[in-house]
């Protein structure tokens, strides 16, 4: 269980709502609630403002392309005991 | 992990012979690194005259597969048991073969991992064999990136005990288990 609690959207005031924005365009889904991780980077958008644009950075296609990096991410996630 | 799979399978992964194959990749090159990292000091490699005809005949095949380098330390490590080795060595040609993943992005999935589990062997090597493939600095740097900032977020979420809430949104494949294609 979360050791916070993390807000539904509508909590959230509206510079910080256009991140959860970003989040649909960058997963390509509708999501009805935004994930729990686009919610806390939401929490302090001078944080997690330039955290984000660092992973897309990270993300965009180059010599790997934007799905081969994505599983990249998972392993390194797998690597990390993460499950989220 | 759930979320980039998802997203992973989002972005055209789909299906999940490549979550199979990916999960391979991961599996062998941990299993690399372990026997190398700390091992070799104490359980020495050993050399082409002190491995014997079976083992230098694997040895051989090892070479083939990685383009002419030397044999890795920890398969060296383990070629005490030559049946044991070969067996191993097996495992790894299928695990890194070309197949719904390419060997070049395969060669990315190790490095991460072994970046991320600090492994010295594994970094070196797994380094090695990208450009030996043809990764430019670029490339390598693309993927430092993604393991950065993805143990960035783990070490987020873990802290704040965060919920898989992403594993829905992928896509199910329903397709039965493959027919072995007899490499």
């Amino acid at each position: 269980m979360p050791t916070v609690r993390l807000r539904d959207a509508s909590e959230y005031p509206e510079p910080a709502r256009r991140l959860f924005e970003l989040s649909k365009a960058w997963f390509d889904y509708d999501f009805k609630e935004p994930p729990a991780m686009s919610r806390v980077m939401a929490w302090d958008p001078h944080f997690g403002g330039p955290h984000g644009r660092a992973m897309k950075r990270a993300m965009a296609a180059g010599e790997f392309t934007r799905a081969e990096k994505e599983m990249v991410a998972a392993v390194v996630s797998g690597a990390n005991a993460c499950t989220y | 992990m759930e979320a980039h799979t998802a997203a992973g399978k989002l972005q055209g992964l789909a299906g999940d012979a490549p979550w199979y194959e990916a999960a391979f990749v991961v599996g062998v090159t941990n299993a690399l690194n372990v026997a190398a990292d700390g091992l070799t000091a104490a359980l020495p490699p050993l050399s082409d005259a002190d491995a014997g005809p079976e083992a230098c005949a694997v040895f051989a095949d090892v070479r083939s597969f990685y383009g002419g380098a030397d044999v890795p330390a920890p398969l060296r490590v383990i070629a005490r048991d030559p049946a044991y080795l070969a067996d191993v060595f097996a495992a790894i040609r299928r695990a890194f073969a070309d197949r719904c993943l390419t060997r070049r992005h395969k060669e990315a999935l190790a490095f991460a991992v072994s970046l991320t589990t600090r492994s010295a062997f594994g970094l070196g090597f797994h380094l090695t064999e990208l450009r030996r493939l043809g990764v430019s600095e670029r490339g390598i740097v693309e993927i430092v990136g993604v393991a950065q900032m993805f143990s960035s977020y783990t070490k987020i979420a873990d802290t704040l005990q965060l919920e898989t809430d992403m594993a829905h949104i992928a896509p199910v494949d329903t397709s039965g288990v493959p027919e072995p294609d007899g490499e």
